[in-house]
């Protein structure tokens, strides 16, 4: 038999454009599989002259999901050129819509782009395995979905003004302070969000069984992980300092500043797609190979100090003993975070000086360049800017979130296609699995190529000669 | 919730297929509050099915790939379910049966619709497009002010 290449173009129910190649040997077996980012958009290019006021607006454009996580990056960046330190209650409620976005994008992640294979089965009908045949079938979670969802999305609005690409975070703060009635309209809300997560999770840990083959094979190897971890350990996704742990549990480097980030991480670029690999630099590539998100925050925090996440928390933790590897786990991070971030949200509303209307800093250029990092909902987020004197940008660089994993992805990809992929034959559930293990990541393809949009996917089955053997449309 | 709810959709930095989007931020402008709720949105999800489900009267405005541009096409909707992979956008029929199926109604809906001559980069309509905005705006304000105050004048 001649070597063949399976090619899954494009991945469904992620953000953005990719596909995925198979690689067969002579006898049919999975050699290699790659994961290929196939959309470019060269954001760190086009800001170049731009002053660096208009970063965070701009930068925001990359993503229409989680503009809001750019835009606090980018502010953030700004805020250290400018040289100042935001009022306290400016923080407060960034971080409250750095929150709300955890709801809205984790929501969207587990509910429509996961849920259907988590609930259908993998192998159910192609046809009804989406958001329609979830209505049909589990009714009450599909509300739930959107209605948790919409929360997110609402808060983002009752606080920054829009649901998508707002301009309420600034250099130096944010633009208006929250209003009495805005917070008691949030709040209103957190009891039903709060019992749509708990239900949630209830129904998800009872099924985990039936997932075993898939916890055992969807990207479960030993890298490292990263992210921002809060005061004392603790889970936090606007601020803190950067942790490094090896696959085992042990932390390697602790209390990293943000700004020493090009220290510890390296980013490579590969022929065969758009998305930059990053890798942790003391041990090189791909040694150096560690995971972000919600399944690596999980991972690298000592406590999670809200009451009803924390014992969450304990239990996700006692999934493995040491860290937990399988990439399917990334699910029930999720669950765990959105209880977390309403839970925090609810904490820092209830903030006595929340509606203090000391939200801005001002300031010119004081730095001639500035690093902000944040935890996106799929990871650490950087924004890296440099400016000349009069405020122009001259240099950026962001290292996004699913570059961070775009490693850990691929080699998830070989793990599921040699597992559940054989050459004699192409069946829709095998190739399914090999698109949820990405899903698992809930790539951002939009963001870590700094495209939208939907299109049929084609699966190809060819000879070394390039003959076409099989074909597979969706 | 409002009774009438009108969802403008589309994306202005496309040219002509931002005209919903326009529409709709034209329009609510003479909205303000009360029965009427106006969206401008770049696409349509699935969380607007549980708005839908509380309006009495849908009105979605689009831009239409195919038609003569400038046109202003009307249609009424019906909930119609589907195997489309629907993920975070949807079409306004699959958004009705999404009301209906989840939330238990769906509204008397339709369509307005304005082929476009352009959708390429750019913040600019089209002539024909600029000029169907006008005479969109004016058959949705009828519309309500017929549903809200038969026989009165329009808003």
């Amino acid at each position: 038999m001649p070597r063949q290449t399976i090619v899954v173009d494009p991945v469904t129910r992620i953000e953005g454009h990719s596909k995925i190649t198979i690689h067969l040997d002579e006898q049919g077996h999975v050699e290699e599989a790659y994961f290929h980012v196939t959309q470019f958009r060269g954001f760190e290019k086009f800001c170049e002259g731009r002053p660096f006021y208009e970063m965070p607006s701009l930068m925001a454009r990359i993503c229409g999901i989680c503009p809001v996580s750019h835009l606090l990056a980018s502010a953030k960046a700004c805020d250290a050129i400018l040289a100042v330190r935001i009022p306290e209650n400016a923080a407060r409620l960034r971080r409250i819509l750095n929150l709300a976005q955890i709801v809205q994008s984790h929501a969207l992640s587990f509910f429509y782009l996961s849920s259907p294979d988590l609930l259908l089965g993998m192998d159910s009908d192609k046809t009804r395995r989406n958001v329609f045949g979830l209505m049909e079938k589990y009714p009450e979670i599909a509300r739930d979905g959107i209605r948790l969802r919409q929360f997110g999305q609402q808060m983002i609005e009752w606080l920054a003004g829009k649901r998508i690409h707002p301009s309420w975070v600034v250099p130096g703060g944010v633009n208006e302070p929250l209003t009495a009635e805005r917070r008691e309209q949030i709040l209103g809300h957190i009891p039903e969000a709060l019992a749509i997560v708990e239900r949630t999770l209830d129904w998800y840990k009872s099924s985990l069984a039936k997932f075993g083959e898939e916890i055992r094979t969807f990207a479960n190897s030993p890298t490292m992980f990263m992210g921002l971890v809060g005061e004392g350990g603790g889970l936090d996704h606007y601020d803190g300092k950067l942790r490094f742990m090896e696959p085992g549990g042990r932390i390697v480097e602790d209390a990293v500043d943000g700004s020493a980030y090009a220290d510890h991480i390296g980013e490579i670029a590969h022929p065969w797609t758009y998305l930059k690999t990053t890798y942790y630099k003391p041990l090189g590539y791909p040694q150096g190979v560690y995971r972000v998100g919600p399944l690596a925050r999980l991972n690298l925090i000592d406590r999670c100090l809200m009451p009803r996440a924390g014992q969450e928390w304990a239990e996700f933790r006692a999934l493995e003993r040491g860290a937990v590897l399988s990439s399917f786990h990334y699910h029930h991070a999720r669950l765990v975070e959105i209880l977390y971030a309403l839970e925090k949200i609810e904490q820092l509303l209830n903030a006595p000086d929340i509606l203090t209307k000391n939200v801005r800093a001002h300031a010119s250029v004081n730095n001639n360049e500035g690093i902000g990092v944040t935890e996106a909902p799929r990871g650490t987020l950087i924004h890296h800017y440099k400016v000349d004197d009069d405020g122009l940008m001259v240099w950026s660089n962001m290292v996004i979130a699913t570059g961070h994993n775009n490693a850990a992805m691929n080699r998830g990809v070989l793990q599921v296609a040699r597992h559940f992929v054989h050459g004699n034959r192409l069946e829709e559930g095998m190739l399914n699995r090999v698109e949820a293990v990405i899903r698992a990541f809930d790539p951002c393809l939009s963001c870590s190529t700094h495209a939208d949009g939907r299109l049929m996917l084609e699966v190809e089955l060819r000879s070394a000669g390039g003959e076409l053997l099989d074909t597979m449309r969706r | 919730m409002a009774r009438i709810l009108i969802v403008g959709y589309g994306n202005p930095l496309r040219g002509d297929d931002g005209v919903g989007f326009h529409a709709a931020v034209r329009l609510a402008a003479g909205f303000a509050g009360g029965e009427v709720e106006v969206r401008a949105v770049h696409q349509l999800t699935p969380e607007l099915a549980d708005d839908l489900s509380r309006a009495e009267l849908a009105i979605f405005i689009d831009a239409a790939a195919e038609g003569e541009p400038g046109a202003v096409l009307l249609r009424r909707l019906s909930p119609e379910g589907g195997a489309q992979a629907f993920t975070h956008q949807a079409t306004p029929p699959a958004l009705l049966s999404a009301s209906r199926a989840l939330f238990g109604s769906a509204p008397e809906a339709v369509l307005f619709s304005i082929p476009v001559e352009s959708a390429g980069f750019g913040e600019s309509m089209t002539p024909p497009v600029a000029r169907a905005l006008d005479r969109v705006c004016v058959q949705v304000r009828a519309m309500v002010s017929e549903r809200i105050a038969p026989g009165t004048p329009e808003i």
